[in-house]
């Protein structure tokens, strides 16, 4: 009896234990945004009015990078906060009347696993000015996807 | 490499198969020890039809009772019913889960109430089951597929709550349950009032629940990337209510027996409120954190409404069934307006739709079933059918599925042939047909729509009226084995689900992932073949359950996510578009139970789950919601003491390994290590014995990660301690 459970746990034990091994070929990693070197625009970042930025980005993944879509969206009500550590100055909550929306996406090169990202947005003259709100989503080619959420001003 | 590996899988999986049975049958001492009988008489009846459908079905099928769903209580029905391996739940914080029957879920998994198909709305991830845990006398999980019983959407495994046993002849009576709950501060009662004078009887249940925001073991959830602080630990918002009714009613005699059920179960709960929407939110904090019990937006708003009649009669050698249903199933989700793709910033005022209602579903369900059970020599034949229409009407300012109306229709025979006293087999056969009929649907707000360099304003076509019909013959066959101690079985049998609406024409943004669904008017019929074996072995002191099962789909609907954004209606959100692909699964449980005195047992009860997409664009990967291995180890002691009736004191460790297969978007979860204790007794007070259960989940406060839950793509630890009070106190009137 004492041995039959004995054997009994060994084989519980070996079968959890060599059943559950990775499965290598198979990608889980998730793409990178690095918004560290000469990206724009990062945390707390103006942009004014009437001119034409340039989204800047390194993304990088472990496979081959996807797409990435760009939105801009008022932010007047504080419903957003950023993925970013630092938390910048906030205009009064207030009622919108004519906000920015941009919502773009892109296309990135079959195969590719670093890209530098750039776009240019031109910012209406006519919008209104305040706290906005700047996200990049970023997939791989399995779909993995990549948040940051950056709070900027238009002025 | 592929080959190799999936060989090595299947020869490890096999190998210890084998060598796990054999030990079990080689083990054929006599026992001394003898575990006392302790249950009443209705529940000893039972437990023997149990026994018994256990050694003649080919199919796994697990039973528990009131008493254990008491012992275990959680806070909703399937949360209750975790302990059983193989069963597991996608929890929807404190108070709703769905089944998850070896991995399988939503629309894979059927739960039959009273006889009758539950249909809500069960494609939702958000969407808990509308069953009042107290009206629950027992419950059978079928793990693997039945449709040849129930027909579509049995795939994965079938939850089966038994109707309530009749209340006997001459007496009026009932009890009152009372709950409470320390993790998220519920209180739940429920009081129920039985009677019947020879034939006629009732029997009624109201059921009240309340509870505050559960609380975690941490004070900072990571939404995505997006920092959340919480209040107290709190889960901001995710309060809720329950109020349930039930009555049954009907007559009954030796060969006759009519029942009319009725039910109304209606819940309001919270959503965690920082994760929904278009992406994660910041929430007035002072406004959600001012009390725990508020129940703000979002939240969602549940009502469930059933009533049924069975009859059953005895004509000579046949026992004829019938049964006619109607349930409906309403359900609202209220959110702010947020404006997305070309929705006017502002909600329009003369909208059809109130401004906070983002979604609503209003299912309408009729239901009617036959059948006949006769006996020819050493054949149980059963032959039936059943037809089901539904109608499907959507409300609210955003759009996710189209209205819909369904109608299926199957026919089945099944013959189970008692060779000897050990041998059984079954065979079945059923044919089904199904159509579903979608409804076209068009934005409420117009988007600019360049043609030959022209931009004009459209209403645009979100889904099409669409057409499907598909029909699938399925068949069983099973054999049972029972040379004394041990029983063996196996099955084989095949099964299929029709496509939803969700996965044929899905259009919208689900605002709970941030993630833009799009259906595919493409899909087949989805088809499963599953090999079952069981294996148990008893004897007085030890009891031992294996049952291993592997299992093929040779198109299974999945959603895939795709590496493009939506940038339209979708807000720039990712989007995942349902494909079918190869998946072939296997895995096995493991229960056992040895009793080292009349009063001290220990048991065992482990999982094991492994799927592998074999095609498509996750070929390679596994599928979502795929429960780690886990081990449960239970100690459990049950004493004699005079004044107490059934003491028990239990305690539970169970280890879920970590799960490193993982699918888009899923994240590795770690490992966990959680305790369990439990103890309670039935006090002697008269006729009737009051029950009281004590239960301390997560003993230790454990901060740990649960794979399957709805919150788990957002980083959130499951509840954390929590302390369970509950009571039955029976009471009659003699008469």
């Amino acid at each position: 009896m004492k041995n039959l459970k004995f054997l009994l746990g060994i084989f519980t034990i070996a079968f959890i234990t060599s059943c559950s091994s990775d499965n290598a070929e198979i990608d889980t990693e998730y793409p990178v945004i690095d918004i560290t070197q000469n990206a724009f625009p990062i945390q707390c970042s103006t942009i004014e009015r009437g001119q034409t930025i340039t989204f800047k980005a390194i993304f990088n993944d472990n496979v081959a990078l996807g797409s990435y879509s760009l939105d801009i969206h008022h932010n007047f009500d504080h419903h957003t906060h950023s993925t970013e550590v630092a938390s910048c100055e906030m205009e009064a909550v207030k009622k919108p009347v004519k906000p920015m929306l941009f919502i773009n996406n892109y296309t990135i090169p079959n195969g590719v696993k670093s890209y530098e990202a750039t776009a240019q947005i031109s910012i209406p003259a006519d919008v209104d000015p305040g706290d906005y709100h700047f996200m990049i989503r970023l997939t791989d080619k399995e779909g993995w996807q990549t948040l940051k959420g950056l709070s900027i001003k238009i002025l | 490499m592929k080959n190799a590996l999936s060989i090595y899988w299947k020869y490890c999986f096999l190998l210890i198969s084998v060598l796990i049975s054999a030990e079990a049958v080689s083990q054929n001492k006599p026992s001394e020890k003898k575990p006392e009988i302790k249950e009443l008489n209705e529940v000893l009846v039972n437990g023997n039809s149990t026994e018994k459908r256990k050694k003649e079905e080919s199919v796994n099928v697990e039973t528990v009772n009131n008493s254990f769903i008491q012992r275990n209580l959680g806070g909703s029905l399937m949360q209750s019913l975790q302990k059983l391996p193989g069963v597991k739940t996608i929890s929807i914080g404190s108070g709703g889960s769905k089944p998850l029957i070896r991995g399988l879920s939503f629309n894979q998994v059927i739960v039959v109430e009273n006889g009758l198909k539950h249909e809500g709305q069960q494609w939702g991830a958000d969407h808990g089951l509308e069953i009042d845990q107290y009206a629950v006398n027992r419950v059978e999980i079928i793990k693997g597929p039945s449709s040849f019983i129930y027909g579509s959407d049995a795939v994965g495994g079938a939850v089966n709550i038994k109707p309530l046993p009749l209340p006997s002849q001459n007496t009026f009576g009932g009890s009152v349950d009372l709950t409470g709950k320390s993790n998220n501060a519920q209180f739940g009662s429920s009081f129920n009032l039985f009677g019947r004078n020879e034939n006629w009887f009732f029997d009624s249940r109201v059921t009240r629940m309340d509870y505050g925001d559960y609380r975690v073991p941490t004070d900072v959830v990571h939404v995505y990337s997006y920092a959340v602080p919480l209040y107290k630990n709190h889960l901001r918002n995710t309060a809720g209510r329950e109020l349930d009714f039930h009555l049954s009613t009907g007559y009954s005699q030796e060969h006759f027996k009519s029942v009319f059920y009725f039910s109304n179960v209606h819940t309001k709960s919270g959503f965690f409120a920082n994760a929904h929407g278009l992406e994660p939110r910041n929430v007035d904090l002072e406004l959600h954190d001012k009390s725990s019990r508020d129940i703000l937006m979002p939240y969602q708003q549940v009502n469930h409404l059933k009533v049924s009649n069975t009859t059953s009669f005895q004509f000579g050698n046949h026992a004829f069934e019938t049964q006619i249903g109607f349930q409906n199933n309403f359900r609202r989700e209220y959110s702010h307006y947020v404006n997305h793709g070309y929705m006017p910033p502002i909600y329009p005022e003369e909208m059809y739709a109130p401004q906070d209602l983002e979604r609503q579903y209003d299912k309408d369900v009729w239901s009617f079933s036959a059948k006949d059970e006769f006996r020819i020599q050493n054949h149980q034949i059963t032959v039936g059918s059943n037809v089901v229409f539904q109608q499907n009407e959507i409300g609210g300012w955003s759009f996710l599925i189209p209205a819909f109306s369904q109608f299926n229709a199957g026919l089945f025979a099944y013959d189970k042939i008692e060779l000897n006293e050990k041998w059984f087999l079954n065979g079945a056969i059923r044919y089904d047909y199904g159509k579903i009929k979608m409804k076209s649907y068009y934005d409420w707000f117009q988007s600019p729509v360049s043609e030959n360099n022209q931009t004009e304003l459209e209403y645009l076509q979100r889904s099409q009226d669409l057409t499907k019909t598909f029909d699938s013959f399925t068949w069983s066959i099973g054999a049972n084995y029972n040379p004394g101690k041990l029983s063996l079985k196996a099955n084989l049998g095949s099964s299929f689900r029709m496509p939803i609406a969700k996965e044929l024409a899905s259009n919208g943004v689900n605002y709970h992932y941030f993630r833009f669904e799009k259906g595919n008017p493409n899909l087949n019929a989805e088809r499963s073949y599953q090999l079952d074996l069981g294996m148990e072995w008893k004897t007085q002191n030890w009891t031992f359950q294996f049952t291993p099962f592997a299992n093929y789909f040779p198109n299974f609907i999945y959603l895939n996510p795709t590496s493009a954004h939506d940038i339209y209606y979708g807000a720039g959100n990712q989007v995942f578009e349902y494909e079918q692909s190869k998946v072939f699964r296997y895995g096995a449980e493991l229960q056992t139970r040895y009793y080292f005195l009349k009063s001290l047992s220990a048991e065992i009860g482990a999982e094991y789950l492994y799927s592998e997409q074999k095609s498509g664009s996750k070929k390679g990967y596994t599928l979502p919601f795929s429960p780690p291995p886990s081990v449960l180890f239970g100690l459990n002691y049950e004493p004699q003491i005079s004044f107490l009736k059934e003491p028990y004191f239990s305690v539970d460790y169970r280890f879920t390994a970590q799960q490193n297969n993982i699918v888009p978007p899923e994240k590795k979860t770690a490992e966990s290590h959680v305790f369990n204790l439990a103890f309670g007794s039935k006090v002697k007070t008269g006729k009737q014995d009051i029950s009281i259960n004590i239960q301390i989940q997560n003993l230790f406060n454990t901060k740990y990660l649960n794979h399957t839950s709805f919150y788990r793509l957002i980083e959130l630890p499951e509840a954390g301690r929590n302390i369970i009070v509950s009571m039955k106190i029976p009471f009659s009137f003699s008469r």
